[in-house]
């Protein structure tokens, strides 16, 4: 279970959810890696700079509008099969090298910008 | 959603991002703040009955050009496609590159994190089966 939440002014949003089924696969990508059943909560935080970015392609019909972004995650995992937990430290412990939010129009709701 | 192929530094069998997750969250979208849930039921393409019309399912539409397993083997970053829906219009922001320390239970210190420990949520409108949906979903 979990949310997404807007603040008032629409520049911050958490995404926040807990007990999310996963997978352990330490193998991972060998074709017969063995799965074992985990769970991630995690809390994600973005918050909207003054920096505005669009991205545009008509050929490939998509077009995001919005702002760059700072984004602060924490979370932990458990793999309860063998007593397994990891967690992180707390939210603005995390540093993130590429994060943008805004609005997206893509395939058929896409229309090429005029300018 | 989609597949989050990271892996921690330092961490060895129980990488926080070897964890093979694929993730799908959906729900109604109805007022901010929104709610989500777990999807439940298929949305694979119903076989018509009484020779009704086939309009396939209401699953998302993936990105044409990207892995049609959904897994978006493309990192976010400026000038690319950042939906992981085609044919959606809506609320999307995307992240990439998180980094960090953490703890595991008996106390040692790990980094995780890589270039493509990558998050995201889109909220809004998307297109499948010749009708509109509404939907929240997070990548993971």
């Amino acid at each position: 279970m979990g949310g997404l939440t807007f603040s008032a002014d629409g520049k911050t949003a958490t995404l926040q959810m807990t007990n999310v089924p996963i997978i352990d696969q330490p193998r991972w990508p060998a074709m017969d890696a063995e799965t074992t059943p985990a769970f991630l909560d995690f809390k994600l935080v973005f918050t909207a700079t003054d920096e505005s970015v669009k991205y545009e392609d008509p050929m490939r019909q998509y077009r995001f509008v919005g702002f760059k972004a700072i984004a602060k995650l924490e979370g932990s995992v458990r793999v309860p099969s063998i007593d397994f937990a990891f967690k992180t430290d707390p939210l603005d412990m995390s540093k993130c090298d590429f994060a943008v939010m805004g609005e997206e129009v893509n395939g058929k709701y896409y229309e090429p910008s005029k300018s | 959603m989609a597949q989050v192929d990271s892996c921690a530094i330092g961490l060895t069998r129980r990488s926080w991002l070897r964890l093979g997750i694929a993730t799908a969250v959906g729900t109604s979208v109805v007022a901010v703040p929104v709610r989500s849930q777990s999807l439940p039921q298929s949305c694979a393409p119903p076989i018509p009955q009484n020779h009704e019309a086939s309009n396939g399912g209401s699953c998302p539409y993936p990105i044409p050009w990207l892995d049609k397993n959904g897994n978006h083997n493309q990192a976010a970053g400026p000038n690319v496609e950042l939906s992981n829906i085609y044919h959606f219009k809506g609320k999307l922001a995307r992240c990439s590159g998180f980094q960090g320390m953490g703890a595991d239970n008996q106390g040692n210190r790990h980094a995780w994190g890589t270039p493509t420990t990558d998050y995201s949520y889109m909220a809004g409108e998307y297109w499948a089966a010749r009708q509109a949906h509404q939907g929240v979903f997070a990548h993971t």
